[in-house]
């Protein structure tokens, strides 16, 4: 048998699996340098990230929860209500929105944990069940039109869409979550033990981990950092709307496992999330740049994230696959 | 478990209970929207009631014998709108010349069967998890429908095919006999078929089914090729209803199709449950969406209400002893 030297063998390694999505980025990268050159300046950059971020923000989120062995089928539905409570409540609150749209998200990722661990509900009904919760309440609360921020409203997001030292503030705000996820995974209790959840659950539970409360937290930050997409998608679309962040569910969780990032869990992070975001984001502009029709992007999302599964999946975690 | 719903469901009886709470749940909800509106039981509202169970009825069909595996099928909006599409882009419309009649239903149902099989290829074969694997399909099915219709809405022009909706038979609109009909054959096909039988082994306990000699892998392909067919019927249904295809025309099928299922008593994690099960479920949810309507509860909150009814359905419904582990 000459299996050892399979293609499949190859994509098994550990260390391939963290370098290949890298790969992919700079050889994308690359392609594109070549055929349009002067795409690695600065300026396009800058832009290549502004339009990544709020994909980025999603994706870390729903990152907690796919280390975690879950899945949140929700992130889409809290990031369009964050969109409506903030352009429905700008003109009444004044900035005092952008938190109570945030918490709204905190408090319906708390929800989904909550339905997932206590009542023991697999995450991905849980959080389709939250998530036709939430598309419910956004519809009601906006009569189900979208709602324009207007003149005075404008003022308040106008930070959002602002550049600083020639950085858009999203790249910024985007970065700042980032990090501030890479140190909570990485350097806090939480952190260490959300990827020992995923790596193992009957030996975290065992080795005394509080997994409900883990996992708990991990919902409540995918749904805070949706919600917070979702201010910041509002306020460079100058809109709100319950349908707003609909189509950002498949890239989103394409961009985590495409980043290398197992959907069986524990293995992967948001470092391997923003790589997957940029070639997300890249293979988007790549496709209106070759002249793909816009509407085959989905197709093309839907296939990559089989792929995507397919090569990044953990199959001795599970001894059937459902 | 210490929860109230599992100390509920426990104090009831547990299974035998259980199995007849769909039920009863069904009668006390048209009971009392009948004492609110007495409208809800005229015979006009009856028959709008069956007329829109007719899409959804059909599509749990499918959707029921995935869950019986304990796999789950996200494809459904997906499959749907590919069937609509192809059935009102190959019979008369106004925007090609085609004109196949009937041919292009039967297109339409094989293209949603083809789907579906893919899927079952695509989990079977790559070895990834049904809902990863319809999740891909969803959107591949989705982006394909709204590609080839150019992101319009088309006009389906043919009478026969939009008599499904229109022309009536005893009373009721032949979508209904077609939802009937399609809910006798999926009963066959769980009860009397050896398909039906090895469905629900594998949802039961997959690795005893493997020992005893069943082929899992064809069964579970075969599974997936037979809900296609169901959501391709159901995408027929909803296009000459509707008298168009449009991008949107799967929105929240799906939700409404886990709905009926998983409230209707067949059980997430496999085994457990049926197509019986699967149509008082959908009178549930079809209920209580007319009745939502006669109150004059805002449309927008259906979603919300049949949210809340997945989450209490599965809690109580959940065998949940045997599951320590819950992903």
């Amino acid at each position: 048998m000459n299996e050892t030297f399979s293609i499949r063998r190859i994509f098994e390694g550990k260390w391939t699996q963290g370098a290949i999505p890298l790969i992919l980025l700079v050889g994308l990268l690359l392609i594109i340098e070549i055929a349009a050159p002067g795409f690695m300046t600065g300026e396009t950059l800058a832009l290549l990230f502004a339009n990544t971020a709020v994909l980025f923000i999603l994706a870390t989120g729903v990152t907690f929860a796919i280390l975690l062995g879950g899945i949140d089928l929700s992130i889409q539905a809290v990031a369009s209500l964050a969109s409506v409570m903030l352009a429905q409540l700008l003109p009444s609150l004044g900035f005092a929105a952008f938190p109570v749209a945030i918490l709204s998200g905190l408090v319906f990722g708390i929800l989904s944990g909550i339905v997932h661990v206590k009542l023991r509900v697999p995450s991905f009904v849980a959080t389709l069940a939250t998530g036709g919760v939430v598309t419910g309440l956004a519809l009601w609360v906006s009569n189900g039109r979208a709602i324009t921020i207007e003149e005075g409203g404008r003022e308040k997001t106008a930070w959002i869409n602002a550049t600083i030292a020639g950085l858009p503030m999203v790249v910024l705000i985007s970065a700042v979550i980032g990090i501030a996820s890479f140190l909570a995974l990485r350097y806090t209790r939480f952190g260490r033990q959300a990827i020992a959840v995923g790596a193992g659950e009957p030996a975290a539970w065992a080795a005394g981990i509080n997994v409900d409360r883990t996992k708990i937290i991990a919902f409540a930050a995918s749904g805070m950092l949706a919600a917070i997409a979702g201010v910041v998608l509002a306020a460079r679309l100058s809109s709100g709307s319950p349908v707003l962040a609909n189509q950002l569910l498949l890239p989103a969780i394409a961009a985590v496992i495409v980043g290398g990032t197992a959907i069986t869990g524990g293995l992967g992070g948001v470092a391997r999330t923003a790589v997957g975001a940029l070639i997300i984001s890249i293979v988007r502009i790549g496709m209106t740049f070759v002249g793909v029709n816009i509407f085959l992007e989905n197709m093309v999302f839907g296939a990559v994230l089989i792929a995507a599964v397919a090569i990044t999946i953990d199959r001795s975690k599970i001894a059937v696959i459902k | 478990m210490t929860l109230l719903p599992g100390r509920i469901a426990t104090v009831f009886g547990g299974r035998r209970w259980r199995s007849l709470a769909p039920l009863a749940v069904l009668i006390v909800l048209c009971i009392l929207i009948a004492i609110a509106n007495p409208n809800f039981i005229e015979l006009r509202n009856l028959v709008r009631l069956a007329n829109s169970a007719a899409v959804p009825l059909t599509l749990a069909m499918g959707l029921t014998f995935i869950i019986l595996m304990g796999s789950i099928d996200l494809s459904v909006e997906g499959t749907l709108s590919v069937s609509a599409m192809v059935v009102v882009l190959l019979a008369a419309n106004d925007s090609n010349g085609n004109d196949y009649g009937w041919w292009a239903v039967l297109a339409a149902i094989a293209s949603g069967t083809i789907m579906g099989l893919i899927s079952g290829l695509v989990q079977t074969t790559l070895r990834i998890p049904s809902f990863m694997a319809t999740l891909g399909m969803w959107f591949i099915g989705l982006g394909l429908s709204v590609y080839m219709l150019g992101g319009s809405a088309i006009r389906l022009n043919d009478a026969s095919i939009r008599d499904l909706a229109l022309h009536r038979f005893l009373g009721l609109p032949l979508a209904v006999w077609v939802a009937i009909g399609a809910f006798l054959l999926a009963a066959v096909i769980q009860y009397y078929t050896r398909l039906g039988r090895h469905i629900l082994a594998i949802g039961g306990d997959e690795d005893v089914t493997k020992l005893s000699g069943v082929n899992v892998t064809r069964v579970r392909i075969t599974a997936f090729a037979l809900a296609g067919f169901f959501f391709g019927i159901s995408g027929v249904l909803a296009a000459a209803q509707l008298g168009q295809s449009h991008a949107v025309i799967g929105d929240g099928r799906l939700f409404a199709a886990v709905t009926a299922v998983v409230v209707g008593g067949t059980a997430l994690t496999g085994g457990e449950g049926g197509v019986v099960n699967t149509l008082i479920g959908v009178l549930i949810v079809t209920v209580l969406a007319n009745g939502m309507i006669l109150l004059g509860i805002s449309p927008y909150v259906q979603q919300t209400v049949q949210g809340l009814m997945i989450i209490a359905a599965v809690a109580l419904s959940l065998d949940r002893v045997r599951l320590r582990i819950v992903k």
